[in-house]
Order: structure tokens, then sequence, then C-alpha cells
């Protein structure tokens, strides 16, 4: 009844996971390149940092291995570090510019 | 949720009477906290609707819904409707993980000309299998956002503040409860409640310095083994449901009652609600954990249940097996719950700053401390010596 | 298969809806709450790949306490919503859109062709007590690593407050 030609659309493999990570990392690379907000900027290394994971978890299923899983518990545990050093920076700019956009505070001074 | 539709149709009907049987769970409990609290306080409470007072929560629940239905207009309203809504989710998704009573055995039978299976349905909405505790403390994390929205969509500086402050106070107790757990984790070699309960269905058992001691009339219940865990577990949970002591983000008087103040009707009930469903998950944990489950070694645990219908054999005696048990589990919760409202009652407020500081510079610190023991403790009991 | 297929479809276009309304919309605080949205999605996704270990870890840590915490600082900002929250430029825009699209495309065809190369597997069982398997792997092939990590924890959660302490900071001490 389906056609022999859906198989690839309908039988889920790596190829599929990796497709759709590698939509989330092209996202947040386009949000770091394209948005002036300061922490939109952090929300789009975040959302590349879960494309990543995604990534290994597909590949640890692929091939039966827990170390892809055990590689995702430590960039977890460091994005998310990186995430509340990110934040307290951009409350110190704010503080100090009033204003969180990249382009008040793009050119070095002295 | 099962392979043929007997089975599914069974999980399915049990996911929504194990839900409903949550929300029902709450007009009982205001009932209980209203008389409970003027009975502490010498006055009587709500007594003329109903035997008792026990329909006054059926009129609160029709004048809710008949009254007028208001929103701030600067505000956002999908995040100002959607906060409430929030705020029911993680106490229900949490109440499915645990374990109500012991699982129920249905033999083959005959119905409809078509021969089905023998089936185990476990009374609970769904079994996380190995990652129990870990499922739990992830949708307790999501209590947060509905504080967030509520302020937020609410266009009011003061529910803003009010709403800030709660979701500090709840990131802060997050720790000291998932610390405060991870004694009992080492001690008893499992993430899995079921597993949990089974083994503090049995006597007191322990290694002492390379031997295995046993007390056969105590049951191996956590509260021994772990009792500052136990309290901390109770202190965080007071917090993570902001009830009093713990209250300072839904004051009167302090924050014209913080987050939901721009809240009123159907939309205000539903804050409480999921108030009372995280009392009531905190009061499943507290069970679950350090008091046996739905067992109480030596007089009621599923085997001498089971002799007691061991005449009526197979499916019957398996159905008023869990169901005796399940009793046995809704008093012990029943007594946590009377806790809370106890202490509610009892103890004054504390100040924000006060707070912040007893989270992070005396629960964090003990829990850890307690963490390191149990481990050390384990080491050295554990080895031949 | 089809059940399968069903399940990956949805929670994709889940995924990449949110993903997308995430990265557009000029209301940061809603950027947050989408990113949260699409973290839990990726909670499913790692559900679904028999992770579930990781799942949890990904609601408790992601969607329970940095997406809480990126909420809570913006809200602590009164920011209008931005009139250009884009850069400016066509062309400029059209070269960073096509870049990442570059990006995309290279990374996915290095993947599937080195696939390729490797006979196709059966499918792998993954183990049926995950939490056990994870944990002995953890303390016993990267202790090393997990102990550096409560380092780095503990030099990141000083550091942010002592950022916090500088001329301008939220706690300045003069």
């Amino acid at each position: 009844m389906l056609a022999t030609n859906a198989e690839p659309f309908l039988k889920i493999g790596l190829n599929h996971y990796l497709f759709l990570s590698a939509i989330l990392f092209s996202f947040g690379m386009i949000a770091v390149l394209m948005r002036k907000n300061v922490i939109v900027m952090l929300m789009g290394v975040e959302l590349m940092l879960n494309a990543v994971n995604l990534s290994f978890i597909a590949f640890a299923k692929e091939l039966g291995n827990l170390n892809g899983q055990i590689m995702v518990f430590f960039v977890m545990t460091i994005a998310a570090a990186e995430a509340g050093v990110g934040l307290a920076l951009a409350v110190a700019i704010y503080k100090k510019y009033k204003d969180l956009n990249i382009r008040a505070f793009e050119q070095l001074r002295g | 949720m099962g392979s043929d539709v007997f089975e599914i149709t069974v999980n399915f009907v049990k996911m929504v009477a194990i839900f409903l049987m949550m929300v029902q769970l709450v007009p009982l409990l205001v009932w209980v906290e209203r008389r409970g609290s003027a009975y502490i306080q010498n006055r009587f409470g709500p007594n003329r609707v109903g035997p008792l007072g026990l329909t006054q929560l059926l009129a609160d629940a029709v004048k809710f819904i008949t009254k007028e239905e208001f929103s701030p207009a600067a505000g956002h309203w999908f995040l100002f409707y959607a906060a409430p809504v929030i705020a029911l989710i993680p106490a229900t998704l949490a109440f499915g993980a645990i374990p109500l009573s012991a699982p129920i055995n249905v033999g083959s039978f005959e119905m409809l000309g078509h021969t089905w299976g023998p089936y185990i349905f476990k009374f609970q909405s769904f079994d996380m299998g190995s990652i129990g505790i870990v499922f739990v403390l992830a949708v307790s994390s999501l209590a947060a956002y509905s504080l967030l929205l509520a302020g937020y969509g609410s266009a009011n500086k003061y529910a803003l503040y009010g709403a800030l402050r709660a979701s500090a106070q709840t990131i802060s107790y997050e720790l000291a409860m998932g610390l405060s757990l991870v004694g009992i984790l080492l001690l008893f070699n499992t993430f899995s409640f079921s597993e949990i309960v089974a083994v503090q269905n049995g006597p007191l058992s322990f290694y002492f310095f390379g031997q295995v001691v046993t007390f056969s009339g105590i049951p191996n219940w956590g509260i021994f083994y772990q009792p500052l865990g136990a309290l901390i577990l109770m202190a965080a949970m007071f917090a993570e449901t902001n009830r009093l002591p713990f209250d300072l983000p839904e004051a009167e008087g302090e924050l014209v009652a913080g987050y939901h103040t721009e809240y009123g009707g159907i939309k205000m009930n539903m804050f409480y609600i999921g108030e009372y469903g995280h009392m009531l998950v905190a009061s499943g944990l507290m069970v679950t954990f350090f008091f046996g489950g739905y067992t109480l070694y030596p007089l009621l645990t599923p085997d001498t249940v089971a002799a007691w219908f061991a005449k009526l054999g197979g499916t019957e005696a398996s159905i008023l097996t869990a169901l005796v048990l399940h009793v046995v589990f809704l008093a012990k919760v029943l007594f946590f719950l009377w806790l809370f409202i106890w202490v509610r009652w009892t103890l004054p407020r504390f100040r924000y700053d006060q707070l912040m500081d007893l989270g992070w510079k005396t629960m964090l610190p003990w829990a850890l401390g307690n963490t390191i023991i149990t481990a050390l403790v384990i080491f050295v009991m554990r080895t031949k010596w | 298969m089809l059940m399968e297929a069903i399940g990956f479809y949805a929670m994709a276009m889940f995924l990449v809806f949110f993903a997308f309304k995430t990265i557009s919309d000029p209301n940061p605080i809603h950027c947050a709450l989408y990113l949260s949205l699409t973290m839990i999605g990726l909670a499913g996704v790692f559900y679904q790949l028999d992770a579930q270990f990781i799942a949890g870890v990904q609601m408790i840590v992601y969607a329970g306490a940095v997406m809480v915490l990126f909420v809570m600082v913006l809200m602590l900002f009164d920011l209008k919503t931005e009139l250009r929250a884009f850069s400016r430029g066509l062309l400029s825009g059209f070269l960073k859109i096509f870049s990442a699209a570059i990006l995309a495309g290279f990374a996915l065809g290095a993947a599937t062709n080195s696939i390729g190369i490797v006979d196709e597997q059966p499918p792998k069982v993954m183990s049926a007590n995950i939490t056990r398997d994870l944990s002995i792997l953890l303390y016993t092939k990267y202790l090393y690593a997990f102990e550096a990590l409560g380092i780095l924890l503990l030099v990141v959660a000083v550091g942010a407050v002592a950022v916090s302490r500088i001329k301008g900071g939220s706690h300045a001490r003069d």
C-alpha cells in the first residue's frame, strides 16, 4: 500500500536525528549572528549546545555505546555553568550601559 | 501503555482516575484545613453548609466559577491565562509516578468470546522504571514557571516582585530537596520507586562492621537510617509548595498577595489546587522514601494481606489486597498532610532574607554533610573487617 | 514503524517550530519561554532515543534551572520590545543565513557519508537499568573528568558572585 520509496522517510534512523540536530544548530548560529540583544545571543549558544547533545545521544543509540550519554552529561553541566556566568556578565553590562544592545559596546575604547 | 485493547483501555482509565483522585482530595483537604485550623485557633470553622460543613467547598466552587472573569488590560493575556494551568501540570505528572499500592495481577478470563491473557496492572499512572526520582524532581522544577508567568502577565510591579521572590525561593530549595534524597539512594541502591518500597518491606537489617544485623520486629523504613534527610526533605517541601512558614511570596500585607494579586475566580482557585496537589506529592514522596510506602511490615505487607484473601483466589484477591494496602498508603499520606496543615497554623512566617539564608547557608550544608557522612558510614560498615 | 515515524515527525516539527520562534520573536522574554519549550521537547526526543536518565537531567538542569534563570534575569530588566531586533542590511543578513546553511550542509553531508561507510548495524538494545550503567561508567572510567567538573562548578559559582561585585555590578561594594 505504501510506496516502497517512502521507506527512507518512514524508517527512522540515525540520519533523521542528525538532520534535526543540524537544523537546530543552524538556528542557534543564526540567532548568534543576527540578533542584537546579548541575552538572545546567549540563548542561541544554548540552542547550539543542545543540538550537539542531540547528535551525541543519536550516535550513542546507533552504536549501542553509553559513552555518548556521558559526554552529554558533561556538555550539559558546562553549558549550564557558562549560562550562569554569561547572565552575571549581562547584568553587569546592563548596569553600566543601560542597554542590552551589543552595538552599544562593540567598539573597544582607549 | 499495553499490548492489547483491554490493557490500553484499563491503563487509560486508570490514569484519568488517579488524576481525578488527586483533584477530588483537594476539597477534602481544604475542609480539613479550615476545620483543623479553627480547632487549633479555638473557634468554629465552617459548620453550616451540609453536615459538619463538608459541602462548604462545593458552595465555594460554585461561587468561584460564577464570578466575573477579568484580566488586566495591559498584561500579556496568553501568559496570564496559561499560568494557572501550568500550576497544575507538575503536581499531576509527579503524582502519577508514585506507587499508590501493590500491583494487581489479573488472571486470564473470558469476555466477548475472546480470551484476555494475564495482566499486571501497576497501581500508578505510569511506571518510570529506573529513573523514578529523577522524573519527579524534573517535573517539580517546572513549578517555577507558573509563578513567573503569573507575575509577568499581570503587568503589576508588586506581582512581578512577588513572582521573582517566589521563583528564587523555589529554585533555591530544589537543591536541598534533591540532596536530601541522595542518602536514601545510597542506602537502598536504586532510583526506582517500586524497588524502594520493596526494600522497605522487610525487617530492619543493616551492615555493622561487616556483619548483617537484623531486628525482626521493626520494618526497614528509611526514617531509621536517615532522620536528618527526612527532616531536610520535609522543610524543603514546605518551601517548594510555598506553605507557611515559607509563604512570603503569597502573604497578604507584605506584597498584596504576591504573584496572584491580579487573579480572581476560578483562576485563583486553580493556583490553590496546584498548591494542594504539590502538598500531596510531597507527602507521597515522604511516605515512599522514609515510611515504607504502601507496606507496613510485619503486619500489612503484600504477602500477609494476600493470605487473608487466599480463599477468593486469583483476580479478586489481588484487587482486594491492593485496596487494603492503598488504605494503608492513604492513612500515612493523610498524617503528613495534617502535619503540613498543623505547621502552617503554628509557626510564624520567615522574612525573605531569613528564608534565603536558611536555604543556602543552613539546609544545603547540612544536606551535603548528611550525604558525605552516609557515604562514609556505608563504606566503613560494609567492608569486611 | 509507522507509529515511531509519526512520533518522531511530530516531535521534530514541535522542536523546529519553537526553535524558529525563539530566534525570530522581537520580545526577549518570549524568546526565553519558547526556548524552554524547545528544551522540554528535546527531553522528549532523548526519551525516545532510550536515554531516559539524560532526559530527566535535561529537564532538571535546562528547563528547570537555566531557563528559569534566563526568564528571571529578563524580567528584572525593563526592556521595551526592540524595534529593530535583527541586524540591519539585507546583504549582511543574507550572508549570515547562507553561512549557517552551508555549515549545516557540511555537517549533515559529512555525517551521512561517514555512516554509509560502515555496514548497516542491527538495532542495538540499550541497557535495562540505564542509571546503574551510566553511573558505573561515570564513577570508574570518567572519574577524573567528573571531579574536574566539580571543581569547575565551584570556580564558576565563586566567579559569578565576584562578577556581580565589580564596579557597576548589582552588588557593587561602593
